[in-house]
């Protein structure tokens, strides 16, 4: 039997302080090899999810926990956060609460250094996580002063030196440009598809999420709303418009073409495709 | 309004913003892009005095920003930081809203009026800690702190990063209320669709020089230009380019669905 990567089963998160619960009747299952994306309004539960995911909560955030949460087999509750940060790697929206050292190399290497990786593997892990990341140059440079975007990277290149076989991201490219943020996108693809690493992230940049995700899961109000195949949920444009969820213009551009009577067999979530529904609609007339 | 002439700006020896020239009339709605790194955010620290020029000069309706003290500037010019913490510093929102205001204006019962109107406004509640709202809604009140000082000219620097949708509408629609005013503004800006949803006249800056200047339309359908900045056009503009020369111009999705009924009709 396969086990998933995430199983979770019914679970309600109300934090200490909370007036309600922050995570609300959440099951799910996530296998291993998954590329998943997260949207949501601001305050949907999303950022809690992820700290659901990595043992957070409710070790280090304080609360009443209903339901289980189980990653790769192992259930967050009873094993410790530490232990899960073997196999689990997080990029928080907070770059600057993640950093530890001043140097760049220095930071990657902390987490290689505390997972006692052989000495004999360490530079080469260190390299290979920068080429990937392509910061090589930026080895010896002090973390402070590098741009938003550079720490985003830094961040991300720490992660994956430790291969994890779960990656989590909380709106890792917030600060990156539009080019930035794509290569972070490009790198991800390539970190799922030829590594298999599992991967969990919270974007707000929809469109770009959407080329890149195959499934989709949407919160509201501490819920899971919509949780579907990347396309599938898109169709819902009307629906997440009102739960505070832009959609790409393509899809707005689909669904003004269906209202006018064209004949759309699924909506598009790239250009590529965007370019192929148009062509398909202009033939058909 | 604001006037760029032959603007360099260095912070030590490299030199950041190289001979930059441009005139924003009083009333447009002016967007700067470029990629991380081509100098936005120092050009628009310029345009307020809180950097002054190596050489060149900036005039703020015909003050020169190298001869007028930054206070005196700060009567006509507002500025959005990209973080609202960044600005945010009183402990209620009534004395975030009062902290610049009283600086500018000395008369304290007309400060109290338009304070108060501004809280009406943004249906604050004038004794709440910014720090306790959402990341949105600090967003607003640093914004609400700038309004009711009635800037002629509005920097905004990134005014949507960190925000969500609804968020982002909601101060956006804001800004286009005082736009409409007849408040100059100037965004600076990642987001090509939040360009064009707003701004009529695009600046593109690469490594430091003004590379583009023009109508919004002319720009993010200039592929080329857009490339040479490494900015990432807007969907609809490079779904038309990839669709080839019968979708010359197209912008919107509106111009999009336009496009393609008449191409349908003339096929039928």
């Amino acid at each position: 039997m396969h086990t998933p990567m995430i199983h979770i089963e019914n679970l309600n998160f109300q934090y200490k302080q909370g007036q309600d619960f922050a995570l609300k009747d959440i099951s799910l299952d996530i296998a291993k090899g998954e590329f998943v994306g997260i949207i949501g309004s601001s305050g949907a539960g999303k950022t809690s999810f992820t700290c659901a995911l990595n043992g957070m909560i409710p070790h280090h955030y304080a609360g009443d926990f209903y339901g289980a949460v189980t990653i790769n087999g192992m259930d967050t509750v009873e094993v410790k956060p530490v232990e899960l940060s073997r196999f689990i790697g997080s990029v928080f929206q907070d770059v600057d609460a993640q950093m530890v050292a001043t140097i760049v190399e220095d930071e990657i290497l902390f987490g290689l250094e505390n997972f006692q990786i052989p000495h004999e593997e360490i530079e080469e892990r260190i390299q290979t996580a920068l080429e990937t990341i392509g910061i090589s140059h930026l080895r010896n440079r002090t973390i402070s002063t590098l741009s938003g975007g550079q720490k985003q990277k830094v961040a991300i290149a720490a992660m994956i030196a430790l291969r994890p076989q779960l990656l989590i991201l909380d709106e890792p490219t917030g600060e990156l440009d539009p080019a930035g943020s794509r290569q972070i996108f490009e790198m991800l693809r390539i970190l799922n598809q030829q590594y298999h690493m599992t991967i969990v992230i919270v974007e707000q940049k929809i469109m770009l999420l959407c080329e890149y995700v195959r499934r989709l899961l949407v919160f509201h109000e501490g819920r899971i709303e919509y949780d579907g195949q990347t396309r599938m949920v898109l169709e819902h444009k009307e629906e997440l418009e009102k739960l505070g969820v832009n959609v790409p213009r393509m899809i707005t551009l689909a669904d003004t073409l269906k209202k006018r009577g064209c004949h759309i067999d699924t909506v598009p979530v790239s250009i590529a495709e965007a370019k192929k529904m148009v062509e398909e609609v202009l033939i058909h007339a | 309004m604001l006037k760029f002439n032959n603007v360099c700006f260095s912070y030590q020896q490299d030199t950041l913003i190289h001979d930059v020239s441009f005139h924003i009339q009083e009333g447009e709605f002016a967007a700067l892009i470029g990629e991380n790194g081509a100098g936005k955010s120092t050009i628009s620290k310029l345009c307020n005095g809180l950097l002054k020029p190596k050489t060149g000069d900036v005039l703020i309706q015909g003050q020169n920003t190298k001869t007028t003290k930054s206070s005196m500037l700060a009567r006509s010019v507002g500025y959005l930081f990209q973080n609202p913490d960044r600005q945010i510093c009183q402990n209620t929102i009534r004395g975030e809203i009062m902290f610049g205001l009283s600086y500018i204006l000395k008369d304290q019962a007309l400060c109290e009026k338009r304070c108060d109107r501004i809280i009406e406004q943004f249906q604050f509640r004038g004794e709440q800690d910014p720090f306790h709202l959402s990341r949105g809604e600090r967003q607003r009140v640093a914004l609400a702190s700038i309004l009711v000082c009635e800037p002629k000219l509005l920097i905004l620097d990134e005014p949507t990063t960190g925000l969500d949708y609804r968020e982002c509408v909601q101060i956006m629609e804001l800004v286009r209320e005082l736009h409409r005013a007849g408040t100059t503004i100037m965004m600076i800006t990642h987001d090509m669709e939040l360009v064009q949803d707003y701004a009529d006249r695009v600046l593109v800056l690469n490594e430091g020089r003004l590379i583009g200047d023009g109508a919004c339309e002319e720009v993010m359908t200039d592929m080329a230009l857009l490339r040479r900045a490494s900015v990432l056009p807007a969907q609809i503009p490079m779904l038309a380019m990839e669709l080839g020369t019968t979708f010359h111009g197209v912008y919107s999705v509106n111009d999009m669905a336009e496009r393609i009924h008449e191409l349908q009709q003339r096929r039928a």
